[in-house]
């Protein structure tokens, strides 16, 4: 699909699009797969997800300022709504399908500006006061504590962590097939 | 999982009253038992600050979050 192309088919398209940027040797890429398979399922006749190969089409990522994969991409009338980087839960997913569906922006779910200040500076705390007493004993523990903290303050910005996270779902949901359904 | 309960200044002057009550046992101000109840209660005030849900709250019904 050339680049041109590929707006002239999102405006045109009678549905909302939702473009998962791909790559067959992305670890992310294939544990959201069978996510992005359930939604498409979901949204059947509502909204269309379309596959891309990254590797095969480089200008077009280029064009669209895609700098990582899986990125997937919501279009409402050939605009586009929203993106999302990175790994994440069928339920983070799905707003990206409701954006699609709706032309609404979502709505940011994650933690707010503030929360991210607090716990940043309650880490940087934790950590200088384990810093005072050398890091020994009692002092370790609140170090470990305070890199919780502070961790807490990025973790949805974290690569790392949604990979893992997305995957560990997915792997619990394989695991508790009834669960999900009741 | 909870509701926040907590306004922003209110989970701000939490954070800051834990790391002060944690600072004076662990900081080597106060020593002894009185230390141990102070590091108690500011893991607690962290705690709540950090979530911005306070259980004392919820218990008396009151909110300093604007719904």
């Amino acid at each position: 699909m050339k680049e041109n192309n590929f707006f002239e088919r999102v405006k045109q398209n009678p549905r909302p699009v939702v473009v998962d940027f791909w790559a067959p040797w992305c670890g992310p890429c294939r544990a959201i797969g069978p996510v992005m398979e359930k939604l498409g399922a979901d949204y059947t006749n509502r909204v269309d997800v379309w596959k891309v190969n990254a590797d095969e089409q480089p200008d077009l990522l280029r064009s669209l300022g895609i700098y990582g994969i899986p990125t997937l991409i919501a279009f409402h009338k050939g605009q586009e709504i929203a993106r999302r980087t990175g790994a994440a839960s069928q339920a983070a997913l799905s707003t990206l399908f409701e954006a699609a569906l709706s032309g609404d922006k979502p709505v940011h779910s994650g933690p707010a500006m503030m929360d991210h200040l607090l716990r940043f500076v309650a880490g940087a705390a934790l950590f200088i006061l384990a810093f005072q007493g050398r890091f020994s004993g009692m002092y370790l523990f609140l170090a470990g504590l305070g890199a919780v903290v502070a961790f807490s303050a990025v973790y949805d910005r974290c690569p790392i962590y949604r990979a893992i996270s997305a995957r560990l779902k997915a792997w619990l949901r394989k695991d508790q097939p009834d669960q999900s359904r009741s | 999982m909870f509701k926040v309960n907590e306004a922003i200044w209110d989970r701000i002057a939490c954070v800051v009253l834990g790391i002060v009550l944690l600072y004076l046992d662990l900081g080597g101000v106060v020593a002894g038992g009185l230390g141990v109840v102070l590091d108690i209660f500011g893991a607690i005030f962290l705690l709540t600050g950090l979530v911005g849900f306070c259980p004392l709250y919820m218990l008396f019904k009151f909110s300093t979050k604007k719904s």
